[in-house]
């Protein structure tokens, strides 16, 4: 055993290095994981100079790795728009769900985001056509059909590509905005009518795609740290 | 973070000026179409005749309708067709220009309307099924006849003529 001393000796050494590089590695910080919920302030803002316009919206995410939420949005929307020949009125609820990237590296303690996200929406509404006038010959004489058309039951679902920035302005409070750009995927039209108008995704363009915006004050609820 | 909150909120407030700017685009389809005539000889109704002078109206509205399509000598025209009610009296005035040798044939256009939504632009066009024509008789007709392309007629776009006037 005696003769072995000196190589056993040698192993001790090398535990005794590992142990040392532990000890040194003890100031590692821990990201806060939780829920943060919020509500979408640009749209009761919005309504006080626009009266066509009433929305409200809550927004939830939940993080699941260092950079990477779960999100999700869900909201109430009435709106009557004004068009050249017609008016028509649209209200509904929607819900959108999908991740949130956080772009943004952040040093220790902070929480900031630079928002990259996904979101697949799905929205049920109804449309009433209020009036329209046909867009004849201006030589001939016209009138505004007032008799109101309702069409009930309809629904959209769409993706929207989200950027957006968020920061705490408190502790466990957040404050941020986001940019949505809208693409439909598929939605059940009225007959002799068209959705373009739809809760979530705002005014459909031609090619159907929409802008979307919103300005957020959220709390966060801490679950754990890792 | 206090500046970082301030710049939010201004750069949010820029951006939602900038929304409310935005125009809408521009009608480009078709709407209402106009009823087409062509003008046929009534001694050889395969022929297309011109018109002279051609004044038109239309009953119930001041003034001559003037278009690009009613030129002093012409052999095709494009007129509007009431929307608000299932019948139009047209006055087609040949020599429309001279007093004396002015003649004023009057026809009725009777239909089904229908409107159609075209896009946010356009609004709605009116289209006319089921279109039949009758001459009033005045004793002295320049139009011999008149008659309908198709039977039955609709007028649904610009593309062809929808009624034959022969003279």
């Amino acid at each position: 055993m005696l003769k072995y001393f000196i190589s056993i000796l040698f192993i001790f050494l090398f535990f005794s290095a590992f142990s040392q590089e532990k000890t040194m590695d003890t100031v590692k910080y821990k990201d806060r994981y939780g829920l943060r919920i919020g509500i979408d302030i640009f749209q009761p803002v919005y309504s006080l100079f626009d009266k066509d316009k009433k929305g409200l919206e809550f927004v939830g995410d939940f993080r699941i790795t260092k950079r990477f939420y779960v999100a999700a949005e869900l909201g109430y929307s009435e709106a009557t728009s004004k068009e050249d020949y017609f008016e028509f009125y649209t209200n509904g609820q929607y819900i959108k769900a999908g991740v949130d990237f956080n772009a943004y590296k952040n040093w220790i303690g902070m929480e900031n985001m630079i928002v990259v996200g996904l979101r697949y929406a799905f929205s049920t509404f109804d449309q009433t056509l209020n009036e329209y006038t046909v867009n004849a010959d201006p030589f001939l004489p016209n009138q505004t059909i007032t008799t109101p058309v309702s069409y009930d039951g309809l629904n959209a679902q769409w993706i929207e590509f989200v950027l957006g920035l968020k920061a705490e302005i408190l502790h466990n409070v957040f404050m941020g905005f986001s940019f949505r750009w809208n693409q439909m995927v598929t939605s059940k039209e009225p007959e002799n009518f068209k959705n373009l108008y739809v809760p979530g995704f705002n005014k459909v363009y031609l090619n159907d795609n929409g802008f979307g915006f919103n300005y957020t004050i959220s709390y966060l609820l801490p679950f754990y740290r890792k | 973070m206090k500046k970082q909150a301030l710049y939010i909120t201004l750069f949010s407030l820029l951006l939602s000026i900038i929304w409310s700017c935005e125009r809408d685009d521009i009608c480009i389809e078709e709407n209402t179409p106009h009823l087409i005539i062509r003008f046929f000889d009534h001694e050889n109704p395969t022929e297309y005749k011109k018109v002279i002078n051609l004044k038109v109206q239309i009953e119930g509205i001041d003034g001559d309708y003037t278009n690009e399509t009613i030129t002093a000598l012409t052999d095709s025209i494009a007129i509007p067709v009431k929307v608000t009610e299932d019948i139009t009296s047209f006055k087609l005035i040949l020599n429309g220009n001279n007093q004396d040798d002015a003649n004023e044939d009057i026809f009725d256009l009777n239909y089904i309307r229908e409107d159609v939504f075209v896009s946010r632009s356009c609004g709605y066009k009116t289209l006319y099924y089921d279109v039949t024509t009758s001459l009033i008789n005045d004793n002295n007709n320049w139009i011999k006849s008149i008659e309908t392309v198709k039977d039955p007629q609709d007028i649904l776009n610009q593309n062809s003529d929808h009624v034959k006037i022969f003279h």
